[in-house]
């Protein structure tokens, strides 16, 4: 295989630990009220990259680099199912040396249908950019559902390895591969062509580009996709999705929350050991 | 309308899966349902062990090779045709949910992984999983069939396999099929044990209010001078101040203490998932409208570690004079 193609696909989701909790007890009562699944008002927190999504992108930079040490070429595309506010982060990406950036226009309010996210992405992989490895992270919020890897490596017909952890090119057309299992920590070999979902790798954050890169890539085209484009139509694949959120519910998660009284460290730690802790650790 | 647990006997997880499973048969599904287990194994001096754990009375044996889910989905996929089982649950983690959403796949059903229940109507199942990241729950309808679904980790809680007496309707030999497996040299690596984390009685949890690798290390410090086991939240885990098998929440252990201590994290449910169960929680943190102050049952305003120093300090010397 001369130059390796690998996909990385993300996603840009509202921080969801910037909400407050009125809004979320906002969300799931407007849903009660009207019957109908709403999603929570997310408009006006920042956009974060999934978490998982990020380490599956910095982990792609850094095989292009071990496969360039060993004298192989690789070749970097980035993808988003999302709207505008992925073309930061698509040009982000550019500047760090991915080649393609791309994104397609859902057209639906997606976060929910992980089988209309996944026949994009299937779509774009067969269609557009015939990769050789697509990474991307094991679970995106606000769904969580986890489902999305296996769905497209059931569209491609490729084998696919979540909670991915590691992965190190090997000579040819095979990468070694550490994931978590039900039973431990697998290590195996792949051939390619395959999905690998990335979880709680230890390499977790992208790294940032400098000024000039970003000036010597600026003028570079994000590639804007529609379904279509993808032979996906999504109006039609959304009515089919089998598994629809119908409603959302709080949690209370309430305790009490008695402060504790006292001037410095020392007094607050002495009246929760008095009024809390003594009986109870003494049974520890 | 009948269901299939899957209980895949060819993992060292079974035992767990076997009593998550039990629990979710016991509590967390409704309808009028009856079932019998999927027993996949490799071995056949394994058979009689697995039997026992199987949370139905009734038992299929299905002789497979671990490892080769690609096989197991096929020979699931005959079973969703043949059989007429509308409903097939799966044990959580990623083996639960690499069969579920292929075999969904397969046999045109539907999926739904991580349910907390599952209530079985005539024409579609009602399941309820957490979303945003676990800040609400979410409702959801499943109409294709067969439906597919995974069981929440919280089921893992459920201590012991169902007391039945088991009935073997069939044993069959799978070990064949077609195509080779796509995964060579394969190699299984014991984890570091997190079982200190989940069997602990006390817990202290450290967050990035403990500021920096140094902050974690004295909170963790603390933790053994008082006895308790020391656990961290994600963000701790991804900044490498503490290894990853130390990771409290959803991607990590899940705790059941009498008391946990949670030092300057500020409480996210993917966080809090990890210790709902414990009796008395203390939050230690600086910022009063941290999630974590509402949601424990004391908490001390203020720097974290300056706090869990002193305590350890009155823990020792209470312990020295008794």
């Amino acid at each position: 295989m001369s130059s390796l193609r690998i996909l990385v696909s993300f996603k840009v989701t509202p921080d969801f630990e910037a909400l407050r909790e009125a809004d979320w007890l906002a969300g799931a009562e407007a849903d009660a009220a009207e019957g109908a699944a709403h999603s929570v008002e997310t408009r006006y927190v920042r956009r974060v990259l999934n978490c998982f999504d990020e380490s599956a992108l910095e982990m792609a930079l850094r095989l292009s680099e071990a496969r360039a040490e060993r004298g192989s070429a690789t070749s970097l595309g980035a993808l988003s199912v999302g709207g505008g506010e992925t073309e930061p982060y698509l040009k982000t990406l550019l500047a760090l040396g991915y080649e393609r950036a791309a994104r397609v226009e859902p057209e639906a309010a997606l976060d929910f249908a992980p089988a209309v996210t996944a026949a994009l992405i299937a779509g774009y992989v067969r269609r557009v950019d015939h990769s050789d490895l697509l990474l991307l992270g094991c679970r995106s919020g606000p769904g969580d559902s986890g489902t999305v890897p296996f769905l497209v490596a059931e569209a491609l017909g490729w084998p696919c390895l979540t909670q991915v952890i590691e992965v190190e090119p090997l000579a040819d057309d095979r990468v070694r591969v550490a994931c978590l299992v039900d039973d431990g920590l697998l290590r195996v070999t792949l051939r390619l062509p395959c999905v690998l979902a990335v979880g709680n790798a230890v390499v977790s954050q992208l790294r940032v580009p400098t000024l000039t890169d970003r000036l010597a890539r600026k003028n570079e085209r994000i590639a804007v996709l529609s379904g279509a484009d993808l032979g996906v139509d999504i109006a039609a694949e959304m009515r089919r999705e089998p598994s629809v959120l119908t409603g959302l519910e709080a949690i209370d998660r309430a305790r009490p929350g008695i402060i504790i009284g006292g001037a410095t460290p020392r007094e607050k730690a002495q009246v929760l050991f008095e009024e809390h802790l003594k009986t109870m650790i003494e049974t520890l | 309308m009948r269901f299939a647990a899957i209980l895949d006997g060819t993992l060292g997880a079974a035992p767990q899966q076997a009593s998550a499973l039990a629990g979710f048969l016991r509590e967390g599904l409704s309808g009028d349902l009856a079932g019998e287990t999927l027993v996949f194994y490799q071995h056949d001096s394994d058979k009689q062990r697995l039997v026992e754990l199987a949370p139905t009375h009734d038992v299929r044996l299905i002789k497979t090779t671990a490892r080769r889910p690609e096989r197991m989905v096929e020979i699931l996929a005959t079973v969703a045709r043949d059989e007429e089982t509308s409903l097939f649950l799966f044990a959580g983690g990623p083996g639960g949910t690499e069969l579920a959403t292929r075999l969904a796949c397969r046999a045109h059903g539907s999926v739904l992984t991580d349910a907390l229940s599952v209530a079985a109507r005539p024409d579609r199942l009602v399941c309820r999983r957490n979303v945003y990241s676990n800040h609400l729950v979410g409702r959801f309808e499943l109409t294709a069939r067969p439906w597919c679904v995974t069981i929440d980790a919280s089921w893992n809680d459920t201590r012991g396999p169902a007391d039945l007496e088991h009935e073997i309707l069939s044993d069959s030999d799978e070990t064949g099929g077609s195509g080779a497996t796509p995964l060579e040299d394969v190699e299984l690596v014991d984890l570091p044990s997190s079982g200190d984390l989940a069997e602990s009685r006390f817990l202290v949890v450290g967050g990035l209010g403990a500021g920096n690798r140094q902050g974690v290390e004295r909170i963790a410090a603390a933790a053994r001078r008082m006895g308790a086991a020391f656990g961290v939240s994600r963000p701790v885990a991804m900044n490498a101040w503490a290894p990853m098998d130390r990771l409290i929440g959803v991607s990590g252990t899940r705790a059941a203490p009498e008391l946990c201590i949670v030092v300057g994290a500020s409480g996210a449910p993917a966080l809090y998932w990890g210790i709902e169960k414990a009796a008395f929680i203390v939050a230690v943190d600086l910022d009063e409208q941290a999630p974590i102050v509402g949601n424990a049952d004391a908490a001390v305003i203020d720097d974290g570690v300056a706090v869990i120093e002193e305590l350890a300090q009155i823990v020792a010397a209470e312990r020295e004079h008794g």
